[in-house]
């Protein structure tokens, strides 16, 4: 598969909310406003993308050369935990105005499944570094949209009469399911 | 609190998916089948047990600056046993829940335990909470799992039970009716906990 | 504050490493069951059944001396196998080679399963690079099946089978293979 083919089905065909429902808790918690939903979703490429690059380097490095791939779990989530930490501090410091817009979303970040997933599946898909690359790039791109997009249609769905017991998250699962039928359609692309 | 109020609150009052709905992604992911949904439920409960059992066994023991990263590696290795016992001695199972294995240590709610309940509780008080709150998620896989199986391919188990003129609806256990079966089944939980106050 | 900082480094250390350690040694008991699954799991079910009906699984002997032993004499032989059934037993050996013998273009290589009564169970070709549609077509039942029962006590001669029309090279490229793993099989495992 040729690099933009990867991208695409990472990006939109294989989205990784409507398709691979990773990362469906911070999608349903904080996807109210459009602000706050791209928010989220810059701050999720960037983290995924660099701790791609960290875990594929060191999975490749030490892991693989000592032998040690049962360890993967603990040593993806702590390297994605410091890591969040890491970019807290350093946009704290250096650059105050992308850290009030991103920085109440990245403690969400270390539990969002999606970052460790998409380091997992650069390893069990066992893709080449540019090829991780694109396919962490592209899939977290597919978050920042699948959010956004989600984030607009509950503005509407607010004020709909709906019935008491299907408010808040019940709606929002249906409502995701439908634009999940809409992403499905994706699925015809010839790649 | 006595211990069957705990159990009972993990199972029913604070349901982790129905009620709380965290650690959603592998609850829309895998539960294509029953068999799938039951799989994924048992290795939560054993992790959330295992690692409510560690964190209280250890808490005077992690002080509370370093106590989520300690929390993190006692999780993450918990998930890690389960995942090479799964892979060892229940290989199809393992390769039906592929990548949901490994993301176990970031389902919210293991991390919440810990640091809610096991971390300021004692042992046996957490053991009850995690088994508590391990079959609240079996609980909710299965009815997930059980619905989406029946509607979409017809069986239970792979056992059929709907005639074999009943088409099946493919919807069911693709990614859409993951998304709007759950929401469904929130709803009516929703429906059934307001009259029952009523 | 500094002792402290060594005091709180040192207590996630501790807790890594008990952890770390722990699941080196459920890896270490683990890591053959996850391998012989995984390998299972690439086991083509056509070719297990081809070479050895019922069976699900081709184990690499235990005994590695005598493959050793048998590769540094046969140099054309890949391995020696045991079948076993969904249940763990025994049903017979499998010897894995190449031809002795060049065919069209090159060496074949083969499944050669026997039965514990010392017959053929089955042959199964695993790669060979023979014209396609004329050599090929030694990797086919129709041709592979005939050896099916065959007593593997002594080579099988030309006379013993029907080649293949038109494909002479591939087909003594097969026997030749065939009759290597008869060889090793009535030298050292029956």
């Amino acid at each position: 598969m040729d690099l933009v083919s990867l991208f695409i089905t990472s990006f939109i065909v294989n989205n990784i909310i409507f398709m691979q429902f990773l990362g469906a808790c911070p999608f349903l918690g904080v996807s109210k406003k459009i602000d706050t939903a791209a928010g989220m979703g810059i701050a999720v490429i960037f983290v995924i993308t660099l701790a791609s690059i960290i875990t594929f380097i060191i999975y490749h490095t030490i892991l693989v050369t000592f032998e040690l791939e049962y360890l993967q779990t603990i040593v993806f989530i702590l390297i994605i935990a410091a890591l969040v930490q890491f970019v807290e501090m350093f946009l704290k410091k250096s650059a105050p105005g992308l850290y009030q817009a991103l920085g109440i979303f990245l403690p969400l970040i270390t539990t969002n499944c999606a970052v460790l997933g998409v380091a997992i599946n650069n390893i069990i898909y066992e893709y080449e570094f540019i090829e991780s690359l694109v396919y962490s790039v592209g899939t977290s791109a597919g978050f920042l949209l699948a959010i956004v997009l989600f984030a607009g249609v509950r503005d509407k769905v607010d004020y709909a009469d709906l019935p008491d017991s299907l408010k808040g998250s019940a709606i929002s699962l249906i409502t995701a399911g439908l634009m999940s039928v809409a992403f499905l359609g994706f699925s015809g692309l010839q790649l | 609190m006595n211990k069957l109020q705990i159990f009972n609150n993990g199972v029913t009052k604070e349901n982790p998916i129905l009620v709380q709905q965290v650690g959603m992604c592998a609850t829309l992911a895998i539960t294509t089948s029953l068999l799938n949904g039951i799989g994924m439920g048992v290795a939560v409960i054993a992790v959330l047990t295992g690692s409510n059992i560690v964190i209280s066994l250890l808490r005077k023991f992690i002080p509370d600056e370093v106590r989520i990263p300690a929390f993190i590696i006692v999780i993450a290795a918990f998930t890690t046993i389960i995942d090479l016992l799964m892979h060892a001695y229940t290989f199809e199972l393992y390769k039906a829940l592929g990548v949901f294995i490994p993301l176990i240590v970031v389902n919210c709610i293991i991390l919440a335990r810990a640091e809610a309940f096991a971390s300021k509780n004692s042992l046996s008080d957490s053991i009850i909470d995690g088994l508590g709150m391990g079959v609240g998620y079996l609980v909710a896989m299965i009815l997930l799992s059980s619905i989406r199986e029946i509607l979409g391919n017809g069986t239970i188990l792979g056992f059929r039970i709907l005639p074999e003129a009943y088409e099946p609806m493919m919807m069911a256990v693709q990614p859409p009716g993951a998304f709007i079966l759950l929401g469904l089944l929130i709803g009516i939980v929703n429906y059934v906990s307001r009259s029952k106050k009523a | 504050m500094k002792n402290n900082f060594v005091k709180l480094v040192s207590i996630l250390f501790i807790i890594a490493a008990v952890s770390a350690g722990i699941l080196a040694w459920l890896n270490d008991t683990t890591k053959d069951i996850i391998a012989q699954n995984e390998a299972m799991a690439s086991m083509d079910p056509a070719i297990l059944e081809a070479v050895m009906p019922g069976s699900v699984m081709f184990y690499d002997f235990e005994d590695t001396a005598l493959i050793d032993t048998v590769k540094a004499e046969n140099n054309k032989i890949i391995n020696l196998m045991t079948a076993v059934d969904a249940s763990d037993n025994e049903l017979g050996k499998v010897v894995r080679t190449w031809s002795t013998v060049k065919g069209f273009n090159g060496d074949m290589e083969l499944y050669v399963g026997f039965t514990s009564d010392g017959q053929i169970s089955g042959v199964s070709v695993i790669s060979h690079q023979e014209t396609s549609g004329v050599g090929s077509k030694t990797a086919e039942p129709a041709f592979t099946e005939q050896f099916i029962g065959k007593d593997a006590s002594s080579e099988i001669s030309y006379s013993d089978y029907d080649a293949v029309t038109g494909a002479t090279y591939s087909s003594e490229s097969f026997l030749s293979a065939v009759n290597n793993a008869i060889k090793v099989y009535s030298d050292y495992l029956k």
